[in-house]
């Protein structure tokens, strides 16, 4: 990476584990599947009826007192974000206009904000209400809907779903005036965000940013796409923890996980000058692509061992520096598939000897949400010198050579690489490396 | 000193033409691409009209048409507009071109819904003021396509260019609203300064005149609802202007590093040397009245250019023609440039072309380099009553000649996420 180095200040990460940084600490370390039956809504005709779901969730608790209205305009994915937010500057000990306006401790057009959204999936119950008002002869009637039918639609209805709606409430809730994006490569999203900001940083037009992502599929139109692409885990309704097994030899598809993960990404200089804890440093990127993702039947790990490569070659390390790779593992056997031979590209010789975690069979995929929390985890890797489990790994599944154990694992930790991949076939990793204590 | 970024092809597809000399000819006749809406029945919505894309056919831009058949609307417009950049930039013949090198950052928007199918089961599926979901999800399997589900994610876009062009290197897309081509085209800019590409394929495509679009805009009271004077419903910082006019299209650039361009012997069109990008974190409603955010994102161009504001001769504006936007936007423009506000032109391309949202940014910037080459500004057509707030020369009504050197492109997003551009001539 470039001029200015990149801290790694603070984590705020939201997932079936419960809200905050040491919840997911716990859960990360413990090993136990969240998985289990879907109780947000009947999802019985779905085949597959289990997930990872955030229980008691809203993000009332999370967002300053006048701000409480505007929860009601929130799709679930931006009240993920608000409280992973609210959690993450915590974490960092940084005071802005949302934790405390009258006595805030960084400039506003300082602080950038970058999250990454997916398809956010309109409250049918809310449009179904309007949308029954202009039904003739028990079919909709577009005359009838413009005429009369929108007027039964909330004003604000579309600011609900737009994807860049997770980074603006987080703009306005803290304050952050400084660069603003919102990246939408599905589950690549999230690790582009953070390396963007890091750049961002680096080149000096920011010292602060939330980065990361949120999203929550777990919704009719969500499920139905997901269960159109026959990704999902339809066998093991009845065994919910047992269900997403990634790289394991078992695996039979994903689950969908609400979730996402922010992380603070700060000056080095500033962090230091602050005495922060600084849990990483940010220092490689890398982002490419597969020319034939577009045909999403065919599974694919979108480039992910370029975009490995760019990022080791960035940060200036060799696969042998490499002491975790937080995989992505979906739990899709094409898409594992896929991924273990891009990490053996990437590694070559080094693989077999680099342990390797995927977080998908405690949580469930979290999309667009699921780059800040695999990027949490490897800060936290660093932090605690473990490497997480990989809950429901066995044994690997043919032809995958990651070096996985569903148990913890103490190991001497200084680089961890990451990356992750979409649907329509983009990639991107980034490098964290440990920070020696001042 | 870092990577220069320069601009060596162009394509675009919009309610005005369907290529990018047709669209500047349409512009400096001042041509206005609204009409009445033809893509679905719009008769009885506040709104009855949009600036569509008329008689698209992909197969007229690409000979395998076929292998993008599950390409959503605006899809195929990116697809056309980037093959006309791609020929352009003569890259078709580029043998030194590394694939990994080669990326895509796009700012396109999701695709539209595939609208009978998903309002049909809200019908359907509506039992005692609520969804049954789980007849929901028994319709909704049975009924639903998997392509027209899936071509709606915002990335499909991407997807689709990477496969025209054998992308391996860095691809992103985003999609802060209204805003969002200008931050693809920026962040680009950056990945290319970084060095992660020689070449970025980027810009922007979005279609959002169906009648989820349609209604969303109408009830946030956004749009222009002036059914009886459609053609010159777009009015950007006329007093009597009430609200944007919804467009669709696609606008795509191929930006280089120069020294890679240089030694190609690319033709180079313009060069983008400022990049701001800033958040208004005001109200997700509304703008800041002050113009704070737009004013920042302005400033943060210019000192990324290393430029002050009397170097610039133009502001192409984001002049959406909506009471806020236009009067926010003239005192960004008053707190960014002081005095010199009232010498610098302003003009909107909008009032012609409509708002083509996530594209429209990347089919203005088309418009910025065209104005530097033929020294030429294209105008605000439909502005006839000055308004107060108002006051700057916003280029009325007719083209204008100029002494060009240096022009900026402002794009504002709903929610507060502002960007410009600024870019300058070849040499």
């Amino acid at each position: 990476m470039a001029d200015r180095r990149v801290a790694i200040t603070g984590l705020g990460v939201v997932t079936a584990a419960g809200v905050g940084v040491e919840p997911f600490r716990q859960a990360l370390m413990e090993g136990r599947s969240r998985v289990r039956e879907i109780d947000l809504f009947d999802a019985s005709s779905f085949p597959c009826r289990i997930a990872g779901q955030i229980d008691d969730f809203s993000a009332r608790k999370f967002v300053p007192k006048n701000y409480r209205k505007s929860v009601k305009v929130m799709a679930r994915d931006i009240e993920i974000a608000v409280a992973a937010a609210d959690a993450a500057i915590r974490d960092a000990g940084i005071t802005t206009q949302g934790i405390d306006p009258d006595n805030t401790d960084i400039e506003s057009d300082r602080l950038g904000c970058n999250i990454a959204a997916g398809l956010i999936s309109t409250d049918l119950d809310e449009l179904g209400m309007a949308i029954n008002t202009a039904v003739a002869e028990g079919r909709f009637d577009m005359k009838l809907w413009g005429q009369t039918g929108i007027n039964n639609l909330t004003p604000l209805w579309l600011l609900k779903y737009l994807p860049n709606m997770l980074s603006c409430h987080v703009t306005i809730i803290h304050g952050a005036k400084g660069p603003s994006n919102c990246i939408t490569c599905g589950d690549a999203s999230g690790h582009m965000a953070v390396g963007e900001s890091a750049r961002a940083i680096g080149r000096g037009v920011a010292d602060v940013v939330f980065a990361g992502g949120a999203e929550s599929k777990l919704n009719c139109m969500g499920m139905m796409r997901q269960t159109l692409l026959n990704r999902l885990c339809a066998n093991r309704n009845d065994d919910p923890a047992a269900a997403c097994r990634p790289f394991d030899a078992d695996h039979a598809g994903t689950v969908i996980g609400e979730g996402g993960g922010l992380l603070i990404l700060e000056d080095f200089d500033r962090a230091r000058g602050r005495g922060a804890r600084i849990y990483a440093e940010v220092v490689g990127f890398g982002g490419s692509c597969d020319p034939d993702g577009m045909d999403v039947t065919r599974p694919s790990a979108g480039g992910l061992d370029v975009a490995a490569r760019k990022a080791m070659a960035d940060a200036g390390v060799e696969p042998g520096d490499i002491d975790l790779i937080v995989a992505h593992g979906t739990g899709v056997p094409g898409e594992d598939a896929a991924e273990a031979r891009a990490w053996a590209d990437a590694m070559g010789d080094e693989l077999e000897a680099t342990p390797a975690t995927s977080l998908t069979g405690m949580l469930g995929a979290m999309f667009a949400g699921t780059g800040g929390v695999e990027l949490s985890t490897a800060a936290l890797a660093i932090d605690e010198q473990v490497v997480p489990p990989t809950v429901n790994f066995s044994a690997c599944a043919e032809g995958g050579e990651l070096s996985l154990s569903a148990e913890p694992r103490r190991a001497d930790i200084s680089h961890v690489l990451t990356g992750a991949f979409s649907v329509g076939g983009q990639s991107a990793a980034c490098v964290l490396r440990r920070v020696e204590e001042s | 000193m870092s990577r220069r970024v320069v601009i060596t092809g162009m394509g675009t597809v919009n309610p005005l033409a369907h290529d990018v000399e047709g669209t500047w000819r349409a512009l400096l006749e001042c041509k206005s691409g609204i009409s009445k809406t033809e893509l679905f029945d719009a008769s009885t919505f506040p709104s009855t009209f949009s600036a569509q894309v008329k008689d698209f056919d992909l197969s007229r831009h690409v000979d395998n048409a076929e292998r993008h058949a599950t390409a959503g609307r605006h899809c195929g417009f990116a697809i056309a507009a980037a093959v006309q950049a791609w020929k352009q930039a003569g890259l078709a013949d580029c043998d030194r071109l590394d694939a990994e090198r080669l990326g895509l950052y796009l700012g396109s928007g999701e695709g539209s819904l595939d609208f009978d199918n998903f309002t049909s089961l809200l019908v359907d599926a509506w039992s005692e003021n609520q969804v049954d979901t789980r007849e929901w999800a028994e319709l909704a399997l049975d009924r639903m396509d998997l392509w027209r589900e899936i071509e709606q994610d915002s990335n499909m876009v991407v997807a689709h260019l990477a496969a025209e062009f054998g992308v391996r290197g860095p691809a992103f897309n985003v999609l802060t609203a209204c805003a969002a081509s200008t931050q693809a085209m920026g962040e680009a800019a950056m990945q290319i300064r970084y060095g992660d590409a020689e070449v970025i394929i980027t810009g922007g495509a979005h279609s959002m005149i169906h009648p989820y679009g349609v209604t969303g805009f109408n009830r946030l009271t956004a749009l222009s609802t002036r059914n009886d004077e459609i053609e010159s419903s777009s009015r950007p910082f006329d007093l009597t202007r009430d609200g944007f006019v919804l467009g669709e299209g696609a606008s795509v650039l191929i930006l280089e590093d120069y020294d890679f361009a240089v030694a190609r012997g690319a033709d180079i069109f313009a060069e983008i040397i400022g990049f701001g990008s800033s958040a208004d974190a005001f109200r997700i409603t509304d703008q800041d009245p002050a113009g704070d955010g737009a004013a920042d994102s302005m400033r943060a161009a210019l000192e990324d250019a290393g430029l002050e504001p009397a170097d610039i001769d133009y502001v192409s504006a984001h002049g959406t023609g909506t009471q806020q936007n236009d009067q926010v936007e003239t005192k960004a423009i008053k707190q960014v440039f002081g005095d010199l506000a009232y010498k610098v032109p302003v003009s909107s391309a909008k009032s012609m072309l409509g708002h083509l949202i996530a594209a429209a940014g990347a089919t203005e910037l088309i418009t910025c380099v065209l104005a530097l080459r033929d020294q030429v500004l294209p105008p605000t057509t439909n502005y006839h009553t000055p308004d107060p707030v108002c006051d700057l020369d916003y280029v009325p009504n007719e083209p204008r000649q100029a002494k060009l050197d240096i022009v900026m492109s402002n794009s504002f997003g709903f929610g507060g996420q502002n960007d410009t551009l600024i870019i300058t001539h070849p040499s």
